[in-house]
């Protein structure tokens, strides 16, 4: 069962006495949810899924953080301070250094991940090839890892953390570094995951969230700007068309496969200047 | 299954203390047979084209390097017997055999190492000093060194090129090929120190580091030292202290 | 274990990687240099990097194990060298601890004291294993050193004290600056962090 998580007052500051990085958030996601943390570069999006992994305290000691974080039923107050993998898995923004380097193939690259847990790897064979099928890696088995492709690298890497089964898969911009084809699989993916894992991604762009996700948080400079569902997202879009780019609003439109006459689609394409 | 490189470490001690120990007479015929290794037995077979090359071409090196270390140590040393090789050039007996001794060490020490290193590739000896018992942490390291080795190069042309490109004169006399030495070190070591961190943290979300985390390394009951390895321990440990004892009283 | 548990200390997170491509450096920065043609090595580049950074103990491993690497990949005589790098860590490692890398006149100290001590001690090595014979252009050094009437000890100390000083002087500024540089978010994780000169705001 995918576990919910709940923040409360969660305020972040990475040295005492700075601007905060994050700023008395309070999401409530119920498990299983496909979350899209949006909002533009520096809005806090990273540090927010670097403080669920619990790897933000370890890596900057002089850091203080207020507020309390609940994932299931475990409830942390002071705010996680070491990692939380296996229960929680994050992927970085640059795939390639998520590649340890120190493995010839990619399919002992991803198993390195079971021996580091300490499983066994007789047993966990049928799962690492379920896992590689279900991500498209299967022809990769036996590629050297730092030799792939950024799409490539980014499903393995995937796989890397996929394979421990985390309860909160969380992704830091996932689509960034991606070109369309690449894009179009990782949806696959994310839809594949939907129900079995409470899935945050950020992205500082609005096509895929608004293909995959079904709850969205936006941030401007570490406050909540918004947080609820689908609906309620679609009905305050038009709110945030300074915060996303506008390119994208045209994908947006077709997206919804809105009524180019209704009000709500006018009011989207007057406020996202594309008149 | 991982080799048993403790009789091939064992050699190496065993023929650096020849070379400490014994005088040229003893040490020439110890080269031949060092030479002699690689194609005689199979543990010592040079593990890959690459390393037969290396260790061929450091030999005829170091054979060269030798011979200019006999000529110069003969014609510096002006000591001992003059023996006229050329008309008007002469060399010293006492410098001359200063230089034989000395490269005969040098020759026997370098070409034991080379011995060991050409026929274990770097990952066997890494998997054998874990076998062993070596920190984790430390094998780690010691795997990603070779992964940095193998990207670091192509890191620093990517950044010659780049500063080439600029106008940087990376080609051109002394000082400005220092200069341009410094050029690239500084954002080679930004772009390194960042992307190592970065690695760090990805290995640290993947369990890795953690100090909770169980122990990946399969507990292999310790092999027992094999008796070539007891017997080139102990003539090793004999000769050495004969050796010092001798050199402490005259 | 006291040791063990200060190196387990200093090398935990993601200290590891850093530590490898410091040793990855030493072996990479040796060779540029000599094809490039600059009569200073900077070998120890990464060893002091990781004194720094991360400890004494630490470097002491990774200046171990970089001469243990460049013995197998084609410089065979590096491997009897491993002492002298012990000492370069651990030397270094110190100073930083004592606050040796905050002000640039007690860098330059640090490194010419580094580099008299790193002659100090490569001068036996040299002298007993090799007799002053390294294969590099420093050999002729070591001869005009003997020609003019020093023994084999002598020479190779002389050579290494021409040598040596500058080179650690030039790694210990590299170093010092390259900290003022590199931003808190990457330094702040290390366990040194507090060695170095934190950025006024």
């Amino acid at each position: 069962m995918a576990p919910s998580i709940t923040l409360e007052s969660v305020t972040y500051r990475y040295a005492p006495g700075t601007a905060p990085a994050l700023s008395d958030l309070s999401i409530s996601l119920p498990g299983g949810t496909c979350c899209a943390i949006l909002g533009p570069t520096g809005s806090g999006k990273s540090t927010l899924v670097q403080l669920l992994a619990g790897i933000l305290a370890k890596h900057h000691p002089e850091s203080v953080g207020e507020g309390s974080l609940t994932i299931g039923d475990h409830r942390y107050t002071p705010l996680p301070n070491d990692i939380l993998f296996p229960d929680v898995g994050l992927t970085l923004q640059d795939p390639y250094v998520q590649i340890s380097g120190i493995r010839e193939t990619t399919r002992k690259e991803i198993e390195l991940t079971l021996e580091t847990l300490g499983r066994d790897l007789v047993n966990e064979g049928g799962n690492i090839e379920r896992l590689m099928h279900q991500l498209g890696i299967t022809h990769l088995a036996a590629r050297k890892p730092t030799t792939l492709s950024g799409g490539e690298t980014q499903r393995v890497a995937l796989a890397t953390i996929l394979i421990a089964n985390p309860d909160v898969l969380l992704l830091d911009e996932p689509a960034t570094a991606l070109d369309y084809g690449a894009q179009a699989n990782l949806k696959l993916i994310l839809q594949s995951l939907r129900g079995a894992a409470t899935v945050l991604f950020t992205d500082t762009h609005i096509d895929l969230p608004l293909e995959v996700a079904d709850y969205f948080i936006v941030l401007k400079a570490g406050s909540l700007q918004f947080g609820g569902n689908r609906k309620q997202f679609l009905e305050h879009l038009p709110d945030f068309a300074d915060l996303l780019p506008v390119e994208a609003w045209g994908k947006v439109l077709s997206a919804l496969k809105g009524d180019p006459q209704s009000p709500f689609v006018r009011r989207i394409v007057q406020a996202a200047g594309l008149l | 299954m991982v080799p048993d490189l403790r009789p091939k470490l064992a050699f190496v001690l065993f023929l650096s203390v020849c070379a400490f120990a014994f005088d040229w007479q003893i040490l020439l015929p110890l080269i031949a047979l060092v030479l002699l290794f690689p194609f005689a037995l199979p543990s010592y077979h040079p593990a890959s084209d690459r390393a037969r090359h290396l260790f061929f071409r450091f030999i005829l090196f170091s054979i060269a390097i030798s011979g200019a270390i006999i000529v110069l140590n003969g014609w510096i040393l002006q000591t001992g017997e003059r023996v006229e090789v050329l008309p008007g050039i002469s060399l010293f007996s006492d410098g001359l055999l200063f230089g034989v001794r000395t490269a005969a060490r040098l020759l026997l020490l370098s070409f034991s190492v080379l011995l060991f290193f050409s026929s274990t590739p770097i990952p066997t000896c890494i998997n054998a000093l874990q076998q062993s018992g070596l920190p984790r942490t430390v094998v780690l390291m010691l795997l990603l060194t070779l992964h940095f080795l193998d990207s670091l190069p192509e890191r620093i042309n990517r950044i010659f090129m780049a500063q080439e490109a600029r106008g940087a004169p990376v080609r051109a006399g002394f000082i400005s090929r220092t200069k341009a030495f410094f050029s690239i070190l500084s954002p080679l070591l930004l772009s390194s120190i960042a992307e190592s961190v970065d690695r760090g943290v990805a290995l640290e979300l993947r369990g890795f580091l953690l100090e909770m985390a169980p122990s990946a390394k399969p507990e292999l009951p310790a092999q027992p030292f094999s008796p070539l390895t007891i017997l080139l321990l102990a003539a090793s440990f004999f000769i050495l202290v004969i050796s010092i004892a001798r050199w402490l009283l005259p | 274990m006291k040791l063990s548990e200060q190196f387990t200390k200093e090398t935990s997170g993601a200290a590891i990687p850093f530590i490898a491509f410091c040793i990855a450096l030493n072996l990479t920065v040796g060779q540029v240099t000599s094809a490039l043609k600059i009569p200073i090595y900077l070998d120890s580049i990464g060893t002091v990097l990781t004194a720094v950074l991360v400890g004494p103990l630490a470097a002491a491993t990774a200046g171990a194990l970089s001469n243990l690497l460049a013995s197998a990949m084609g410089s065979p005589t590096m491997a009897f060298f491993v002492p002298v790098s012990l000492v370069i860590g651990l030397f270094s490692g110190t100073l930083a601890r004592r606050g040796w890398f905050k002000q640039w006149y007690l860098v330059v100290l640090g490194g010419a004291l580094q580099g008299v001590l790193a002659a100090v001690c490569s001068a036996p090595i040299s002298a007993y294993l090799f007799s002053g014979v390294m294969m590099a252009g420093t050999d002729f050094l070591v001869l005009y050193f003997r020609s003019v009437g020093n023994t084999i000890m002598e020479s190779v100390f002389y050579q290494g004290l021409a040598s040596d000083p500058v080179d650690k002087i030039i790694t210990y500024l590299i170093v010092f600056l390259l900290m003022r540089n590199l931003p808190r978010r990457l330094t702040g994780r290390f366990a040194g962090a507090a060695n170095i000169p934190s950025r006024s705001a």
